[in-house]
């Protein structure tokens, strides 16, 4: 028994390989049998828990463990796999159909009686197995009794040997586990006739050889299928070479027919062979379970001892063993890792090929990691230490029954010769190697080696440091590139944001120069100079004579003030719009609007020219005044000029002071749209720009403006008046269209006033 | 019948095992014959530690010849048995420069000799011809060596190709030679059935002067 205290995530793997079974009569299988009898032990130790919540744990711990020990992953079951089929949350077990225990007893209760009637004091899992055996060769039923009672008594034997409580526990995990694939196998059977069956029934009518070659073959698999059968059920001692010699003597039978009956005798050469490896598989596949690691022999024992040994030389690098595997290499690796898991492979075939063949895959890995460090074809000298590595980093499953199952059972030709023979004899030298490995065989030095062995002295091992040290590294070199990325982002961002910044510095520099050149520009505000003060005192006497006390009125008082009044109206539209709205729309609409106002004025424009001064002010009482005042004061064709030019460099002007108009004033620019872009100095351009599309005049105060700005600063109170006339002139040339640009002009100038008026107060 | 079981008879499978120290060039060997006589493209292979050759034999059978390298290494040496375990052909190749590897072919024959008793034919090969100049193994010494052990006994140089494809043509009629031997008592992976009237034929033709290795090429058809 000592076999079984192998750690179940060896054995997990297989039985979950093993699942799909091919052999048939499973029931007589002496080692099945054997693990019906521990599998009874483990059920009655659950039932007897009682409650159903010690049931889920117990079956829990067991399935848990399964689950995290199943080394390839490929093979592990999902825990969807392991709940009871009925949805109660319980952990079911194949061998109640996917069912947890109670409502397996529940729903089966009837049948299970029926069974328990048939199979006597035989559990579920070997009653439907004897009725399977009933079924397909009842005189092998009387002999299941038997053979379980010699069963149990080897198993009895063994179980002495089990001192530790814990290997009991393993013991119970494992019979859980291999009676499970023991029971799907039976109730695979009992719904559908064995698909490897019907599948080597039609691979059989494939093979290209007579009817009566196929009738001979099939003959013959029954007989050696049935002598196997007897000689595993037989009460008599077994030995495995017996069983051996049998299946040998069964092959060269068979291929001394394949060859030499007539009824194949037009089949040719390769159709013979592979009629005698299908004869090979089909036997084997299904006697695996009889053939394989059989219970009369120390296969299981060797398999746990070689599984120990490989543990214990897990230091072993592939500089003790002299191999070119560069085991830091990751392609290399690669193609190690490819190798083990075929390696490990093997134990999930049936047939002495399939494991051959596996082996021979394993092996390829080997030579093509070979090919690239050495830089050629490999030689034995190369290989063996490599397949060696390989054997020891893989330690693969039950070993030493896989060996043996292909020596014993396979055709000897088979391993004697083929490529995959000579691999094979290399698998098994290695693992002689390993087994009589000591130090001298690694160049070091005994000690060392028995330190080594023992544990004691921990090596590390450059395949285990390379392993973690290459997950790190990996993990490492995946962060070193993100961060590398996130660096380069970083570097944009932080270059982004130095040349916004500097777009921002310019921009500021930019605007405060602009609003300084405006600002000294500004100072012409001279306006205050209060030109207006003596014009006010005079228009004042003007009001008080009129006595008129809105400017309207006084300037309709005026006749000819009649235009002055309009464009002062205009002034007072205008300058909101051209303060809040820049857009020619805008502007044209009020100005149209005003215009449509305006137009009965125009005739009048003339005397205008007087009336202007008074928007300046933006006050009324002055703008009254500053119209009976301007003519006065002024001359008409001096101011003409610096007057048109004015209203450029005034206009320009205007939209700063227009802002502070709109928050100061608000009354007229509520009126109009807010628009704040305008406010913006750019802005000026397209009001600027704006009154000159309808008018050519405007062009004219365009050019002009420049220059005005320059002559500006000095004559402020000459430049006052002189906005009118270019206004005039304006008016005359175009009568609709004159009006915007006096608008602006207006604007300007009242806001000048209005500043120069703010200024004093 | 008989005469198309002759033709298409089943594949006589031969296994040879090429033994020796480390370094004293059975690759070499191995891979200068496969590369004579296939070229290139056979020696694409990915590795050169097996290699199998079929033959046609002049009685119309074929034949495959297995060659299977093992690892010279010193500490390999016990893994001996299960290599030419089964095997009908053995060569034991020494360096004729290394007195050392001859040492080491002699336990090689005493081993099989002792394991397999006649049943495997032995070919002591003495390579690296090519490096008389610094040849410490003499022929006189090894081929009177070779007959006290009933081995046959070919020098080769597998680097200037030499004696490589004479020495295979003699391992593979050897081992003809012995299963014709055997043949009463064959083991089961011997197709021997009503072969016997052909192997009766080559034995006539080749038996004369099995101990001339130029004697033996006709065996194989080339």
């Amino acid at each position: 028994m000592g076999g079984y205290s192998m750690p179940a995530n060896q054995l997990i793997p297989h039985f979950l390989t093993d699942l799909p079974p091919l052999n048939k009569r499973l029931s007589g299988n002496a080692g099945s049998s054997r693990i019906i009898y521990l599998h009874n032990l483990a059920t009655k130790t659950i039932h007897n828990k009682g409650t159903p919540t010690d049931k889920a744990l117990y079956f829990h711990s067991h399935t848990s463990e399964m689950s995290t020990a199943a080394r390839p992953p490929s093979l592990r079951l999902g825990q969807q796999d392991l709940k009871c089929r009925s949805g109660c949350g319980f952990y079911g077990t194949p061998q109640n159909e996917g069912l947890c225990s109670m409502c397996f007893r529940e729903k089966f209760n009837d049948k299970q009686r029926k069974l328990k009637q048939k199979a006597g004091e035989t559990g579920p899992g070997s009653s439907t197995s004897v009725a399977t055996l009933d079924r397909r060769s009842p005189q092998h039923a009387h002999l299941q009794g038997k053979v379980e009672q010699q069963v149990r008594k080897s198993l009895d034997k063994e179980q002495d040997h089990l001192g530790t409580l814990q290997k009991k526990k393993f013991t119970a995990v494992l019979q859980k586990t291999l009676q499970a694939g023991a029971q799907k196998i039976t109730q695979q059977r009992s719904h559908v006739p064995d698909p490897t069956e019907g599948q080597f029934l039609l691979q059989l009518r494939q093979l290209r050889i007579p009817d009566d070659g196929k009738r001979k073959l099939k003959l013959e698999i029954q007989r050696l299928d049935s002598d196997i059968r007897k000689y595993m059920n037989g009460n008599g001692g077994k030995n495995i070479n017996e069983l051996s010699d049998l299946v040998q003597n069964a092959y060269t039978k068979v291929s001394d027919i394949v060859h030499n009956d007539p009824s194949f005798e037009i089949a040719t050469n390769e159709d013979r062979d592979s009629a005698i490896d299908f004869f090979e598989k089909v036997v084997m596949t299904q006697n695996h379970k009889f053939l394989f690691s059989p219970y009369f022999t120390t296969d299981e024992d060797s398999d746990v001892k070689v599984q120990k040994r490989i543990r214990q030389l897990s230091w072993i690098t592939a500089k003790h063993l002299d191999c070119s595997i560069d085991e830091v290499n990751s392609e290399a690796r690669d193609l190690v890792y490819n190798a083990i898991s075929e390696l490990v492979g093997i134990d999930s075939y049936y047939s002495p090929q399939e494991k051959l063949q596996c082996t021979w895959r394993c092996c390829r890995h080997i030579f093509e990691l070979l090919k690239r460090a050495t830089g050629g074809p490999a030689s034995a000298d190369d290989f063996l230490p490599a397949l060696i590595f390989v054997v020891l980093k893989a330690n693969p499953v039950r070993l030493h029954s896989n060996i043996n199952f292909v020596t014993r059972f396979t055709n000897a030709s088979r391993v004697m010769s083929g490529e995959s023979g000579y691999y094979f004899t290399n698998l098994c030298s290695a693992i002689a190697f390993i087994e009589n490995l000591n130090g001298e065989s690694l160049g070091i030095s005994s000690e060392e080696f028995e330190a080594l062995m023992s544990g004691q002295q921990p090596y590390s091992t450059p395949w285990e440091s390379a392993l973690l040290a290459c997950e790190s590294l990996h993990l490492i070199s995946e962060n070193m590139k993100r961060m590398e990325m996130l660096q380069k982002r970083n570097a944009l961002i932080s270059s982004g944001i130095t040349s916004f910044e500097k777009e921002l510095i310019d921009f500021q520099r930019e605007v405060t120069e602009r609003v300084d050149t405006v600002i000294a520009k500004a100072p012409l505000n001279l306006l205050p100079i209060k030109t207006p003060a003596f014009l006010i005192g005079q228009a004042r006497a003007h009001l008080l004579s009129e006595g008129e006390a809105g400017h309207y009125q006084a300037n309709m008082l005026h006749g000819g003030s009649l235009t002055s009044q309009s464009l002062t109206a205009v002034g007072g539209l205008a300058k909101p719009t051209a303060a809040s709205e820049d857009t020619g729309l805008t502007l044209k609409d009020t100005s149209m609007s005003s215009m449509g106002r305006l137009s009965p004025l125009q005739q009048n424009v003339q005397p205008a020219d007087n009336l202007f001064a008074s928007p300046i002010f933006n006050y009324t009482a002055f703008d009254a005044v500053s119209l009976l005042e301007e003519p006065v004061s002024e001359a008409n064709t001096d101011v003409l000029m610096l007057g048109s030019e004015f209203q450029g460099g005034l206009t320009n002007i205007n939209y700063d002071f227009d802002l502070s108009d709109q928050s100061g004033e608000n009354s007229t620019a509520d009126e109009s749209k807010l628009n704040l872009d305008e406010f913006d100095p750019l802005a000026q351009k397209s009001s600027a720009v704006q009154p000159p599309p309808p008018l050519p005049e405007t062009s004219l105060l365009d050019s002009t403006t420049d220059s005005l700005i320059d002559s500006e600063v000095p004559a402020t109170a000459v430049l006052l008046p002189s906005p009118l006339k270019p206004e005039v002139s304006n008016y005359r040339g175009f009568s609709n269209f004159d009006i915007p640009s006096i608008s602006c002009n207006t604007g300007d100038f009242s806001s000048l006033g209005h500043d120069g008026a703010d200024a004093p107060k | 019948m008989s005469s198309s079981r002759t033709r298409n008879g089943p594949t006589l499978n031969f296994k040879a095992v090429l033994l020796g120290e480390g370094c004293v060039g059975k690759t070499s060997l191995v891979l200068r014959y496969m590369e004579d006589r296939f070229n290139a493209q056979h020696l694409s292979t990915l590795q050169a530690s097996f290699v199998t050759r079929k033959l046609s034999l002049e009685d119309g059978r074929r034949a495959q010849l297995n060659i299977w390298d093992t690892a010279g290494q010193e500490r390999f040496h016990a893994l001996g048995p299960i290599y030419y375990r089964g095997s009908d052909g053995a060569l034991l190749v020494y360096d004729i420069t290394d007195r050392d590897s001859f040492q080491k072919v002699k336990s090689w024959v005493r081993e099989l000799r002792q394991m397999r008793g006649t049943e495997i034919a032995l070919i002591i090969v003495g390579n690296k011809t090519d490096l008389e100049e610094q040849r410490s193994v003499t022929h006189d010494e090894a081929l009177p060596y070779a007959r006290t052990v009933g081995a046959q006994y070919v020098e080769t140089s597998a680097k200037e190709n030499e004696g490589v494809a004479e020495l295979f043509d003699l391992l593979t009629h050897l081992m003809l030679e012995q299963l014709s031997q055997r043949q009463p008592d064959a083991s089961p992976l011997r197709l021997q059935t009503s072969d016997t009237d052909t192997f009766n034929n080559s034995e006539d033709s080749e038996a004369p002067d099995p101990g001339d290795p130029a004697g033996q090429r006709s065996c194989c058809g080339i």
